[in-house]
């Protein structure tokens, strides 16, 4: 994978960059879906993928994926993964709820309850995997099990909460100054991890951690801090997350959330970042947000059906993946032909 | 005894479990009943047993779930139409060993990352499914137990999971195949300076896996009168759970087939368990998962410990 | 060079802001003369959304399939689209992208009853009509309901059914689909009231989920017989879990001693019916159910359906509609003596 902020080409390496031909294909999916998905109605009003409503709309639907998909760069850039960030998006709109409603709780008192929350089931992740050396997956998926089931116990009966002030449901649904109350959210946590990962010793760090935690030890980084801050940081942002998905629908349940780590993965994959950590962008994770949105939301919008969303958002996965490592493949079976025998896949860490 | 501490520790658990059962909720032992719960969980110990190698060699399939989904509708289609189980079974093996292959190809072939790999085709052969069947559920009939009567029918499934259990333990200990599946997971680079090729292994394990889960998705559709197409949602989930819980390590390099079934055993025990206690069925998933953490932790303090 | 991105990028979401805007009035502005469904919408071709609880499921597939017939009766244009996982957040989406691309009505199956709700009012201050059917939403998002029954009609049909089957005494279960569904704890509530109220002598020992998963319904069933072992009867009130239900009082060779009753399509029970295991399937017309819903939307759009109408007549069928709801009729009653009469 050729995606790096550190690329000493010029515009040619811009060009060939992983982001760059993330952002072809966006815009292409872009012009695609205008196409195909504006009409005009009957009373020759414009409709469809070519209005802002729809924009605003694709935004505001892909604000919680693309939270979570932000937070998620840091912790795949060290070489981990979060699979929990559903659950936490889940139980922390539950805990949310209940603080409000049954706990009587003013609306922000609640909000920070519940961005508290998220803190916590980050910390759990991150003390099991830095104190116990524990592979993220595996704890991951563990707590990806536990904080759903805590989210059903705590709304045990199929409880949800509704009927929130008609201020807090505003913050998914209104506009402020003209866009999407939550977008500004959004752009917010976007700067700041963008900030975070491309110009702070933090970000430096992650990567280092990535590409070989044990040099990282021993240049002196304190990983276990690190690691800590990352996962600590998505269990955070999950809960914003998930305060802002009970705002847009105006309902907690204890589902909430369901499958969504795989959306934001997706995403983060899709915009350039190693799976393998070491290397990758927050840009290219927000190029890959739109590009998923655009193209399920565009889809419906064309009055395609649901699974096409899926089924394209699949292969374009593969495609990307594979187009990510060809010219890698063709760079090594010319040098094969002058060298000798092939360089052998590296072993690759723990998924 | 104490190689094999993690092993001996699920199985422990397992026992302490049943013993509890027992004693607390006898009529969990109940004869048939628990003949149609071993039956049922049959087909995921099958699968279990593939993706413990995929494991091993350091790799992961979560696509497992789409794979069943896909054999078992293409096979009872097939059986809907009269076919034979004799021929319909190879048919969904085979389909299996494709998917597996497709993996396999993008993974070892192309050096891609087997978790976003096999993500992608798991959301896209769902989809593809969902997009063809929308849900409508496929009448086997007759062929239900294949045709055998519902207890000879239950004891081959058993059996046959049992068997292909044995059989895959003894040839990871006893064939050199075996062997290369561990050293691959331990360290591909020694494994390839030993003279074992790590992308044939790795390409391998993962047509392995999806045969097994062909031949799982048969065992698992005739055991009722219909196919669901939605069947498998989930799957993949609790396969690598009761194969984490089992003590094989997700880094690679160890873990065995005894202790999977342990670990698959425990794990499908609590929703039964819950019910004969008495408790509310909300907690299910928080228990589920504060076992995998447990059986987590437990690796890690051993780890911990090793390394001092 | 990453300054470049940023620019390119920002330059596109300004384009996509340039381009035409419908509409860019907030939902806070009153609700102005709507400007995508003209009151006189008589001769033109109508879109009517139907969004089910979820694809994937042969209960919504069938109401599908009379709605499109209704649809193409009519000459509207029928658009079918759902959520196809477990996520019913996506109900909300699918509900913004038709309010975008100018349909005309919206008719809802509701997975998350206050939930969609948010996205139906901004639908409804857009001018477009909405109506629910199958699992309501909330009054004031919404003109009318197309009611297969009410649900004191399902939830007392069934509790009736069971007594019926039981002798009006001994133990029972019941299966649902997932613990969060707002239509099942309805019924739910209303068998708790008829047991209360009607069958002292019968209790209900078990409430069990299957995750609309019919595997586990299945599994859900065996364990229920076993640690209940003077259960009479599994009620299964989710159309996944009356077969897997089935399967596991045949497996546990209890037929005749378990009866096995829920709300189910017929195709997905009769072997099971035939079999004598599934003594009988609660239902209603749902193709009828479909076509009704799309014969609703498009008179309301139309305006020859009106609040506060009394009866709804489409060609020789009369629909009672008491308060909001438009009533299909009674819950309907499948077993072996009729179930091969219906091929839905």
């Amino acid at each position: 994978m050729s995606a790096s902020t550190h690329q000493s080409g010029g515009a040619k390496a811009v060009f060939r960059s992983h982001e760059f031909i993330l952002f072809v294909v966006l815009v292409a999916e872009w012009i695609f879906f205008y196409f195909a998905g504006t009409s005009k109605n009957y009373s020759g009003a414009t409709v469809g993928f070519g209005t802002l409503d729809a924009q605003f709309d694709i935004m505001r639907h892909s604000c919680e994926i693309g939270l979570l998909a932000l937070v998620m760069t840091p912790v795949i850039l060290t070489g981990g993964i979060d699979l929990s960030v559903g659950s936490v998006l889940g139980f922390s709109a539950i805990v949310f709820g209940k603080l409000w409603r049954d706990g009587h709780l003013p609306i922000d008192i609640a909000m920070l309850g519940a961005l508290a929350t998220g803190a916590l089931a980050g910390g759990l992740n991150a003390s099991l995997i830095t104190w116990l050396r524990l592979p993220p997956l595996i704890v991951t998926l563990g707590t990806y099990s536990l904080f759903r089931g805590l989210a059903e116990a705590v709304a045990h009966d199929g409880d949800t909460f509704t009927n929130f002030p008609a201020s807090f449901i505003n913050l998914g649904n209104e506009r402020w100054l003209g866009v999407p109350e939550q977008l500004p959210i959004l752009a917010v946590v976007a700067i700041a991890v963008w900030l975070l990962v491309h110009r702070t010793t933090f970000g430096r760090s992650f990567r280092a951690i990535g590409f070989a935690p044990e040099g990282a030890r021993y240049a002196g980084l304190p990983v276990e801090r690190r690691l800590a801050l990352a996962y600590v940081l998505a269990g955070t942002v999950a809960a914003l997350a998930g305060i802002i998905y009970t705002a847009r629908l105006g309902q907690a349940k204890a589902d909430d959330g369901t499958g969504y780590e795989l959306f934001a993965i997706t995403a983060v994959v899709l915009g350039g970042t190693s799976i393998f950590g070491g290397t990758g962008s927050v840009h290219g994770t927000l190029l890959g947000v739109a590009a998923v949105a655009v193209l399920t939301d565009g889809l419906s919008l064309a009055h395609w059906p649901r699974e096409a969303g899926g089924v394209l958002t699949g292969l374009l996965l593969i495609l990307t993946l594979t187009a990510s490592v060809l010219p890698k493949m063709l760079s090594n079976r010319r040098s094969h032909r002058q060298t000798g025998p092939s360089t052998p896949q590296p072993s690759p860490p723990s998924p | 005894m104490k190689r094999h501490f993690r092993e001996w520790s699920v199985a422990g658990a397992l026992g302490v479990m049943l013993i509890a059962l027992a004693i607390f909720a006898p009529r969990f032992y109940e004869g048939q009943p628990m003949l149609s719960r071993l039956t049922d969980t049959a087909p995921t110990l099958v699968i279990a047993c593939g993706m413990a190698l995929v494991i091993i060699s350091r790799q992961i399939d979560i696509s497992v779930g789409s794979q069943f989904a896909i054999c078992g509708a293409c096979g009872g289609m097939l059986l809907a139409h009269g076919w034979p189980a004799a021929a319909v079974i190879p048919v969904s093996i085979a389909l299996g060993a494709l998917f597996g292959a497709f993996n396999g190809a993008l993974i070892a072939g192309l050096g891609l990352p087997s978790i976003v790999v096999t993500l992608a085709t798991m959301v896209t052969w769902r989809e593809a499914l969902r997009w063809r069947t929308q849900g409508e559920l496929i009448n086997i009939g007759p062929a239900q137990w294949f045709g055998l009567s519902q207890k000879v029918g239950q004891w081959t499934i058993i059996g046959t999971a049992l068997v292909i259990l044995a059989a895959i333990a003894w040839a990871m200990k006893r064939l050199a195949a075996g062997r290369f599946v561990y050293a691959v997971g331990a360290d591909a680079e020694a494994a390839r300076l030993a003279g074992i090729r790590p992308r044939l292994v790795t390409f391998l394990t993962f047509v392995f896996l999806g045969a097994l889960t062909g031949l799982a998705a048969m065992m698992f559709s005739v055991q009722s009168l219909q196919v669901d197409p939605n069947a498998g949602n989930g799957l993949e989930l609790r396969v690598i759970a009761a194969v984490v819980v089992g003590g094989v390590s997700i880094s690679g390099g160890r873990g065995n087939l005894w202790g999977v079934l342990a670990g698959l055993l425990l794990l499908a025990c609590i929703s039964p368990a819950l019910t004969y206690l008495g408790v509310e069925a909300y907690w299910e998933k928080a228990i589920q998962g504060a076992i995998i953490l447990l059986a987590v932790v437990a690796d890690g303090l051993r780890n911990r410990k090793a390394q001092r | 060079m990453k300054r470049i991105l940023a620019l390119l990028l920002a330059t596109g979401l300004v384009l996509s802001g340039c381009g035409k805007s419908d509409t860019s009035s907030t939902a806070s502005t009153p609700a102005a003369a709507p400007t995508t469904a003209a009151p006189s919408a008589g001769a033109r071709k109508l879109v009517i959304g139907l969004l089910p609880k979820a694809k994937g499921n042969g209960y919504f597939v069938s109401c599908a399939k009379g709605a499109q017939e209704a649809a193409d009766a009519l000459g509207d244009t029928l658009i079918f689209d759902g959520p196809t996982n477990d996520d019913a957040g996506k109900q909300n989406e699918i509900v913004d992208n038709w309010i975008n691309s100018g349909v005309d009505v919206i008719a809802v199956s509701a997975e998350n009853k206050d939930g969609l709700s948010t996205a139906l009012r901004q639908a409804e201050a857009k001018g477009i009509k909405v109506i629910s059917f199958d699992a309501d939403v909330q009054p004031d998002a919404r003109t009318f309901f197309v009611n297969q029954a009410t649900p004191q009609g399902i939830g007392y049909k069934l509790m009736d059914e069971a007594a019926r089957l039981c002798g009006n005494s001994g133990e029972f279960a019941i299966i649902t689909a997932t613990l969060t569904a707002d239509n099942q704890n309805e019924w739910k509530k209303y068998i708790d009231e008829d047991l209360a109220k009607n069958y002292p002598n019968m209790k209900l020992v078990d409430f069990r989920p299957c995750d609309d998963d019919t595997a586990k319904a299945q599994a859900v069933a065996t364990t229920l017989m076993s640690a209940h072992p003077d259960l009479k009867l599994i009620m299964a009130i989710s159309s996944k879990a009356v077969p897997g239900a089935a399967e596991a009082v045949k497996q546990a060779g209890k037929i005749g001693q378990v009866h096995v009753i829920g709300l189910g399509l017929p195709s997905e029970n009769k072997d099971y019916v035939h079999a004598g295991v599934t003594d009988s399937v609660i239902l209603w017309k749902t193709e009828e159910l479909g076509a009704l819903t799309v014969q609703v939307a498009d008179a309301l759009a139309k305006g020859t359906l009106k609040p506060g109408d009394k009866s709804f007549t489409v060609g020789d069928k009369t629909y009672t509609i008491d308060g909001d709801n438009v009533l299909l009729g009674e819950p309907f009653v499948f077993n072996k003596d009729n179930i091969d009469q219906f091929n839905f």
